[in-house]
């Protein structure tokens, strides 16, 4: 099956680790130019320098995506040196916690005004092309019990609404939004790679919860991110893709 | 990148990542605890044998040559406020009373009535205004004096000579009361040294008890020692304090009888990735800090660092007075052995000790005292005192990282009683352990005095 991606401009927010470098990479492997940010410059420069190997082009540079000014500049940036826009995927987080009002402000200004001002800063390329494709990360925790009550499950539950209706919005204009869902995801550096050193009874009953054993990797999710932003999933459009293994036990008509 | 200040080749180790830790910059440490490398003494590479953790004919020589002969650490000092106040502890067969005078000085005498050799108080702290042997109602002062013996006329020797109870040298230092066995031990300034200049600034007087339990472990005590005497056992036994301190930037310092090791906390282990969300544990060491860790908008990388630029600024308005610590001693574990016996995490808002003490008669057991003390701000009202608990190996958690020790000890004790296990093989970030030995030898075969036979 043909992605359609060999060429394609993609700009991923918070990609230089976890499922966002996974992401990258899978579009850097298929032919795609890619922009990336994330908030340390280390960490962005070794992300460029390593997907530097797939031959496409490459950039990034840091930012912080709650410093709006900084943020908006670093999308025309990334438009203008991409030359365009096809695929926008924003994933960076704020993570959660619980007990104090801030980690509302930190996930609303983070997991909501993040995408929501990606999508601002890209929409007005993707109409003139009459071509687009986003993808929002949310999470199993917006769908099920996971943590306690937190300010990121419920600020990535608004990102399910929000997707569909930018879906119903902007589909007359060729740009499809998606939604994708991830359930527990381990990598080294990784929230699960720490709650598996620190808290290891908690994480083996996360396992236990698993049909299959075992938590998801970065490119398990990647995949299926990739192929909702590609040419591939053409007739995908406000969808949400729950991509956990099989690990939320609602079943979803 | 600043070279190890152990001289390890980090890169060489089995680590993720090269970390570089913020530093005190020892030239400008002043008076207060010395931040500085000291110069490691020769202890070469030999085995460590293992009989001496196991053989009676050692344990003999160790009660001969350590226990009688040295200073022990007997209790604390804010237990003995008011005259009468005592502290009974045992070490060995031996147990001692160590008494507020009613002139407020402190005297130790042996807890053993001259008359048939009762045990005049059990261990334990308490108050009393005459020591009463419960057997026949010898009654004795709280300076040791034999006051009263019931029918003393039918003693036609007489009462024992001097009409006293021996007594026994102690002092009280850093908030703790020490003693010996030994009359003539040497002077209690010349046995600490240099520790005073390091454990002062941290004002243990100012810390109440948190805890102090006593568990029978078994295992011989020295087993114990050696067990807090390094931190090469954290990637071993305790993986989940990796994400809490870096055990790989760690500073060891021998000094005479003692030693310590210097532990960056608040930090992440270069032997796991670094997360980019924030760990439990050091989410607490932020929240005891006063610090939100909502707010914190820096890297984990940076807490360590970020925390003791907090503690600095706001201690004074919490009660809490830093200013004889250096930045790195509010957030880092300065942990020192007091030779013999006496493990010593010394933090900024708490202390956390262990006392090991042999069993009196099996070397493959001991006594494990745990002894923690929590500062109490200015303005708070002191708080009252924990009461002693007491059991056995394992019948009880006493929190996760030190079960995790308390498990894996015995199966140490027992396998070094294998005839496949001549000693142990000391790497160079167990220096302390060597440096305990070395100090053990020399108290029990003389300054240099140990033959390769030795045990």
């Amino acid at each position: 099956m043909d992605l359609g991606l060999s060429g394609k401009k993609a700009i991923i927010v918070g990609g230089a680790r976890g499922i966002g470098y996974s992401v990258a990479e899978i579009l850097a492997r298929e032919g795609c130019n890619i922009a990336l940010c994330a908030r340390s410059e280390d960490s962005v420069k070794d992300a460029v320098a390593e997907l530097g190997k797939y031959g496409t082009k490459i950039i990034g540079k840091p930012v912080n995506a709650k410093n709006a000014d900084d943020y908006k500049a670093w999308f025309e940036w990334a438009i203008e040196e991409l030359d365009g826009v096809d695929i926008l995927i924003p994933i960076s987080s704020a993570g959660g916690g619980l007990g104090s009002e801030k980690y509302w402000h930190n996930a609303f200004e983070v997991d909501v005004l993040g995408p929501v001002r990606a999508v601002d800063a890209v929409i007005e390329t993707m109409t003139e092309q009459q071509s687009g494709s986003i993808v929002l990360i949310s999470t199993t925790s917006a769908l099920e019990a996971m943590g306690g009550p937190m300010a990121y499950n419920a600020m990535k539950g608004s990102l399910l609404t929000w997707g569909k209706q930018l879906a119903l919005h902007h589909g007359k204009d060729g740009i499809r939004v998606n939604v994708v869902c991830p359930g527990p995801i381990e990598f080294e550096g990784g929230n699960w790679d720490m709650i598996k050193g620190t808290m290891e009874k908690f994480y083996n009953s996360q396992l236990r919860q698993q049909p299959m054993g075992r938590l998801g990797k970065p490119e398990e999710v990647a995949r299926a991110i990739v192929f909702l932003a590609s040419d591939a999933a053409s007739w995908c459009n406000g969808s949400n893709l729950v991509v956990d293994g099989g690990y939320t036990n609602r079943t979803n008509f | 990148m600043n070279k190890h200040v152990m001289g390890w080749d980090q890169t060489r180790m089995d680590v993720k990542r090269v970390q570089e830790v913020w530093r005190d910059d020892p030239e400008k440490a002043g008076n207060g605890t010395p931040v500085e490398k000291a110069p490691d003494p020769e202890l070469g590479t030999e085995l460590i044998p293992a009989e001496r953790y196991y053989s009676e004919e050692f344990m003999k020589l160790e009660w001969d040559r350590i226990w009688t002969k040295t200073w022990l650490l007997g209790g604390r000092a804010d237990d003995l406020k008011e005259p009468g106040d005592y502290i009974c502890t045992d070490i060995g067969k031996e147990s001692v009373l160590l008494v507020r005078q009613n002139d407020g000085s402190l005297r130790c005498f042996p807890n053993v009535c001259l008359h048939r050799g009762n045990r005049l108080r059990p261990e334990g702290i308490g108050n009393v205004e005459r020591f009463q042997c419960m057997y026949h109602h010898w009654t004795y002062g709280l300076d040791g004096n034999l006051d009263h013996i019931p029918d003393m006329c039918t003693f036609h020797q007489g009462g024992p000579p001097g009409m006293t109870l021996p007594s026994l040298p102690c002092v009280e230092w850093a908030s703790f009361v020490w003693f010996s066995l030994n009359p003539d031990v040497e002077p209690f300034d010349d046995f600490i040294d240099p520790l005073k200049q390091h454990i002062e600034p941290y004002h243990p007087e100012r810390m109440a008890w948190k805890r102090d339990i006593t568990v029978e472990w078994d295992c011989n005590w020295k087993t114990s020692v050696d067990a807090f005497n390094e931190t090469y056992h954290v990637q071993g036994i305790h993986p989940q304090l990796k994400w809490y301190l870096d055990d790989v930037n760690v500073q060891i310092d021998c000094y005479g009888k003692h030693n310590r090791y210097l532990i960056p906390f608040a930090a992440i282990s270069p032997r796991v990735a670094m997360p980019s969300q924030i760990p439990p544990a050091i989410y607490e060491i932020m929240v005891n800090a006063g610090m939100d860790p909502a707010e914190y908008t820096g890297r984990v990388g940076d807490i360590r660092r970020d925390v003791q630029l907090f503690k600095r600024q706001n201690g004074p308005e919490q009660g809490k007075d830093y200013s004889e610590l250096h930045d790195e001693q509010l957030t880092d574990d300065y942990h020192y052995t007091i030779f013999p016996n006496v493990s010593l995490n010394v933090h900024a808002d708490d202390i956390m000790m262990f006392r090991q003490r042999p069993h009196a008669t099996d070397p493959n057991k001991m006594y494990y005292d745990i002894w923690m003390f929590e500062l109490v701000p200015d303005g708070e009202e002191w708080p009252e005192r924990v009461r002693h608990k007491r059991f056995k190996h394992g019948d009880k958690t006493i929190g996760q990282v030190l079960d995790q020790d308390a498990f894996n000890l015995p199966f140490v004790q027992q396998g070094m009683q294998s005839d496949y296990f001549p000693g142990l093989w000391i790497g160079d970030q167990e220096l302390r352990i060597r440096h305990f030995h070395k100090v053990i030898d020399d108290f029990i075969y003389g300054p240099g005095g140990k033959k390769p036979d030795d045990i």
